[in-house]
């Protein structure tokens, strides 16, 4: 039994590698070049709008304290609300503009995915700052606005980043949502793999999609790392990383679970 | 520091919490369909009648319509056990063929196409008598088909209807490219749909203005109501197309293969019971219209009854 479960999933295997080498797979409207490029827009434009609202609002919070226990509480809680049950109430919702087909209601789904990681880090990063070094910067007689951006921002960009990094991987995994209401995506694919019973398409564009994740992943990580300022790259004891969870430095920060 | 991770830790607790509860409510509707209605071997001709076990794949018009069958062959005097919503033909089948359940509803097209690789076609007696040929070598019997099928089909609403004057599809061609079509994701790829309204009706598909949604799944009948779309590519029987008033077009050139429910049931059954299955359940799939259907739907789906009252309801309508 085992051994004839091991000939069936090389034989599968061999049918997904046939499927990648397919021209078929790779051309018209169907085909992976035309999904990943809708999967990116989709993604590319919800990571935007978490940045917009979650930045904002970690930084305000992160930098005054004031609101903090809240803005977290609700992102936090956020983080449970399922992301499929998001969309489907954003479908309902925006029914009566006609604007409920395409991928809006996805975005703004992913969007909501994206901001707890953003906003929960972007707090964090900041309340970890050494109060010395804000003190020191206040002392020389730095404005608010100036302790923010020359100081608090730049000594807490790792923390701020992984964040943010964070936000990326998973808008672009849950991406493949948008297809159940005509947003496209990698998911189209995956979805008629399913509704024709085509195991190889499922696999091979679920491949598809972790590889973009992963990709995602670095590209983000190399965001981040060029970003870092040299004076903090590379110390044992770094001020900055309030979580130690994780991968290597504890980079991931506060958003490491 | 600390207060900040007994907080994450305690909002992660909240939200794995919140996470469960919301995932679970999937299961609730269907799980006391299954219950068996109360065993009533103590009835007098039940001593010489087979007892009978019915399946149902696993979703509610398949469930419902089995448990109608199960009341009804109760009501006959046979005991019945219920194995509903079992899962899918590569459960079913094999189930039937084993013994493990002696009578499912079928869909003519799907099982032909599904489990024995046939080719399905509009005709509805052209496609049953194909089945049945394939049954046969799997001890299988296909009773009389209702005229109500389950099929692919394509929906307006009501005041598009009116507006364009559409009962048929052929109406529909004349007027595709004015309108914004609903279709499932694979609809450009499935000869029964995209190429199909091509062959069938001249639609020339790739022209329409077309958004890709779940076909028969309720989205696509909500964003049809909300003017969101103008066509939407349903399920024949899908129960929102009796919850929102919606307009059924009549396949007029015959696009979609025949869907019709038959009971299948085990020959060896079928020996030991004489004609009493057969009179008990031809004339239940003969009430059976699309319709109809569409109504038991609407019960159980929309309003949530459960499939034991629909069915029972059903059949006191019906005069059972």
């Amino acid at each position: 039994m085992g051994a004839t479960e091991g000939v069936d999933v090389i034989e599968f295997l061999g049918e997904v590698a046939a499927w990648f080498a397919d021209p078929g797979t790779w051309s018209g409207q169907n085909g992976i070049p035309a999904r990943l490029v809708e999967h990116l827009w989709v993604s590319a434009i919800s990571l935007a709008a978490s940045l917009a609202i979650g930045l904002p609002l970690g930084l305000f919070i992160g930098h005054t304290g004031r609101g903090a226990l809240a803005a977290v509480s609700v992102a936090n809680i956020g983080r449970a609300v399922p992301s499929l049950g998001l969309m489907g109430i954003a479908f309902l919702a925006l029914l009566p503009l006609g604007l409920a087909i395409g991928p809006l209601p996805a975005i703004i789904a992913l969007a909501a995915l994206g901001v707890p990681p953003i906003l929960v880090n972007a707090h964090a990063g900041l309340r970890e700052v050494d109060p010395e070094l804000v003190e020191a910067a206040r002392g020389v007689g730095m404005s608010e606005w100036q302790v923010l951006w020359r100081v608090e921002v730049p000594v807490a960009l790792p923390v701020i980043l992984a964040g943010v990094r964070t936000s990326a991987v998973q808008i672009v995994a849950t991406a493949t949502l948008a297809a159940a209401v005509g947003g496209g995506t990698l998911g189209q694919q995956i979805l008629i793999g399913f509704n024709v019973g085509d195991q190889v398409r499922i696999f091979g564009t679920a491949l598809v999609v972790a590889l973009l994740s992963i990709g995602t992943e670095l590209l983000f990580a190399w965001i981040q790392r060029a970003a870092t300022s040299p004076g903090l790259r590379g110390r044992p004891h770094v001020p900055t990383q309030p979580a130690q969870v994780g991968r290597g430095g504890g980079e991931s920060g506060s958003w490491g679970s | 520091m600390r207060t900040y991770r007994t907080f994450v830790l305690g909002a992660a607790m909240l939200a794995l919490l919140l996470s469960a509860c919301s995932s679970g409510e999937g299961n609730g509707s269907s799980a006391d369909a299954s219950t068996p209605a109360g065993s009533q071997a103590a009835g007098s001709q039940a001593a010489d009648l087979p007892e009978i076990t019915i399946g149902s794949a696993g979703f509610w018009e398949s469930a419902v319509v089995a448990e109608i069958y199960a009341q009804a062959l109760e009501k006959a005097g046979f005991t019945v056990e219920r194995e509903l919503e079992l899962g899918a033909r590569d459960v079913t089948h094999p189930a039937l063929v084993d013994g493990q359940i002696d009578i499912m509803p079928e869909y003519i097209g799907g099982y032909l196409a599904v489990t024995y690789g046939g080719e399905p076609t509009s005709d509805v007696e052209e496609s049953l008598e194909a089945l049945r040929t394939e049954l046969e070598a799997d001890g299988l019997v296909a009773l009389e088909p209702t005229p109500g099928t389950d099929a692919d089909g394509f929906a307006v609403r009501q005041e598009t209807a009116d507006e364009l004057g559409l009962a048929t599809m052929s109406d529909l061609a004349e007027v595709a490219d004015q309108l914004r079509w609903g279709v499932a994701q694979e609809c450009a790829e499935n000869p029964n749909c995209g190429p199909g309204l091509e062959r069938v009706y001249g639609i020339d598909f790739d022209s329409l203005d077309v958004e890709t949604l779940g076909a028969c799944n309720s989205a696509i009948a909500e964003a049809l109501n909300a003017n969101n779309i103008d066509v939407a590519q349903v399920c024949t029987t899908q129960p929102e197309i009796a919850a929102f008033g919606l307009v059924l077009l009549e396949d007029d050139k015959g696009l979609a293969p025949a869907q019709n429910i038959v009971p299948v049931v085990r020959q060896e059954l079928m020996d030991a019971a004489g004609d009493l299955i057969e009179s008990t359940l031809n004339p239940i799939s003969e009430l059976l219209t699309t319709e109809e259907l569409t109504n038991l739907g609407n019960q159980v789906v929309i309003n949530g009854e459960s499939y034991e009252d629909a069915a029972a309801q059903w059949l006191e309508d019906n005069g059972f």
